[in-house]
């Protein structure tokens, strides 16, 4: 454990408990607006973004974050429309992010090892920079989680309700899938574009699975979330596996004590 | 008696669709209690969300409480019980956190509970209730800003004779001591004829506006659909 003193560890640590906790708390609410796919969709295309910018030759992260805060805003307009659901352009947006990468990379040889590392990431390398990132997307989740609880569980429950109550529901579905963007965009770093949406879908799954109360999902989720995550980082240094992987097969290891654990009882 | 809801001439039709309301015109009155009647398909639902502002695009003029309703912004005098359907089964929602959500005081949280004797259900979560338990807390949560206006959507759809004539006590009672003016969708004819205090029949257009009785004797010739 003499690890733990490295500036590196510690970083990850920090970083990956933030992102842990950001995503498994705005995780909780985009499984009940049936966005559980949201994740996936949005870290593929992000994917493209970024192949994108390294071929450009600008900031892949930023590049990569812009773009996909557009077309996570686009997402929710084309489902308020009522033209397309949301599960259906996420489908489509997913394919056409690995899609543009795949196109972009077989241009070239030379940036293919760039675009590779966003695949997998890594949270043990995490720069100070990303550091900071974390730590602002985990204060923006938590001020609008806490300034908008009512509004965004009754939004959950009924929109129509909410409307009738006064709530602005429009605006709020906007502000949430920008932020589940920037959660989405943070967490890439961590454990890579692949594993991105593990983050926000499974302790989410969980604490709704076992909790009696949307309360109580959300203090379950980020539980699970937090302990898998130190954990992982854990068990990797220790066997010197991929920290993303280890991390997404704890959570899916507590996923399963959980869900079990509640039948038994 | 002052006009609660007035709507005139309103047609709609959904994005590329044909009238689904056309040219409806009528008004809701304070303390009345309303029964809204018509056949699947005939355009209630619409109706109460055009009346709710919440879908646009519709011809004709809708007021609330004589402000047209692009300019009412007063929604706490308006409670709204939608039909009981799309609530994910799988939502930790628990009941407590539902009235919390919208009741702003605790004191009238617990006027609630106790009028609705929900405190058992509290710790709850709100897909565990059964169909009855869920409408009381529906019913809870449109009661929380004590509306002057309750519209409701089907509220006895699916519930035994029991809870059917709880919901409706609990409606009569409101629209009688309180004042409020109670507007219920419902194919639940008998149990509307024996609370309502006048009865529209629609079905595209308005086809019956009127007292009870006579709603009851002509029935038979506006659709011959709701014959038991
Ligand atoms: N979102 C929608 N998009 C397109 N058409 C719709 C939509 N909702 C309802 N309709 C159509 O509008 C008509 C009226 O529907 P509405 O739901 O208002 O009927 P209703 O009187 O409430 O029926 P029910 O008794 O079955 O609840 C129907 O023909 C229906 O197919
Ligand atoms: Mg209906």
């Amino acid at each position: 454990m003499e690890l733990l003193q490295y500036d590196f560890v510690q970083r990850g640590l920090l970083a990956g408990v933030l992102i842990a906790l950001s995503s498994s708390l705005v995780g909780v609410f985009l499984i009940l607006r049936r966005l559980a796919f949201l994740g996936a969709g949005l870290s593929h295309f992000a994917f493209g973004g970024v192949a994108l910018a390294v071929l450009l030759g600008v900031e892949p992260f930023l590049f990569s974050g812009i773009l996909t805060l557009g077309v996570a805003n686009l997402i929710e307009l084309l489902r308020r429309k009522r033209r397309i659901g949301g599960d259906v352009s996420l489908a489509i947006v997913f394919s056409g992010g690995v899609a543009l990468a795949v196109v972009l990379l077989s241009l070239s040889e030379g940036f293919r090892e760039d675009v590779f590392s966003y695949l997998f990431g890594n949270v043990l390398i995490v720069s100070p920079y990303e550091l900071y990132l974390s730590t602002g997307v985990f204060l923006i989740t938590c001020a609008f989680l806490l300034l908008n609880f009512k509004s965004l569980l009754l939004m959950s429950f009924n929109e129509e309700m909410a409307k009738v109550r006064g709530i602005k529901v429009m605006v709020l579905n906007h502000l949430f899938v920008s932020l589940a963007s920037l959660v989405i965009i943070v967490s890439i770093k961590a454990v890579g574009i692949i594993l991105a949406s593990s983050f926000a879908v499974i302790p989410a799954a969980a604490g709704i699975a076992v909790a009696k109360s949307l309360r109580g999902s959300l203090i379950l989720s980020a539980l699970i979330s937090v302990l898998s995550t130190v954990s992982g980082i854990l068990i990797s240094l220790h066997f010197d596996l991929a920290p993303g992987g280890s991390i997404v097969m704890v959570m899916i290891a507590a996923f399963t004590l959980v869900v079990v654990f509640k039948r038994l009882i | 008696m002052r006009e609660v809801v007035r709507v005139e001439n309103l047609s709609f039709s959904y994005a590329g669709g044909v009238k689904v309301l056309d040219s409806v015109s009528f008004s809701i009155y304070e303390g009345e209690f309303l029964g809204i009647i018509g056949p699947n398909g005939a355009g209630k639902t619409t109706l109460i969300k055009l009346m709710l502002g919440l879908l646009e695009g519709f011809e004709g003029k809708i007021y609330l409480f004589g402000k047209e309703l692009k300019k009412f912004k007063e929604w706490s005098r308006v409670g709204y019980v939608p039909q009981r359907v799309a609530i994910d089964r799988f939502h930790p929602v628990s009941v407590g956190e539902l009235l919390t959500s919208v009741v702003g005081h605790e004191r009238r949280l617990k006027d609630l509970v106790d009028f609705l004797h929900m405190e058992e259900m509290l710790s709850r979560r709100f897909t565990e209730l059964s169909g009855g338990q869920q409408q009381l807390v529906l019913l809870g949560m449109a009661l929380s800003s004590e509306p002057q206006l309750l519209i409701l959507d089907e509220p006895t759809a699916g519930l035994d004779i029991h809870s059917q004539e709880h919901i409706m006590e609990l409606l009569r009672e409101l629209s009688q001591n309180t004042g409020k003016s109670v507007v219920m969708v419902s194919h639940n004819l008998g149990a509307l004829f024996s609370n309502a205090d006048r009865i529209l029949a629609i079905d595209r257009t308005l086809r019956y506006e009127g007292s009870v009785q006579e709603a009851e004797s002509i029935l038979a010739h506006l659709f011959g659909l709701h014959r038991e």
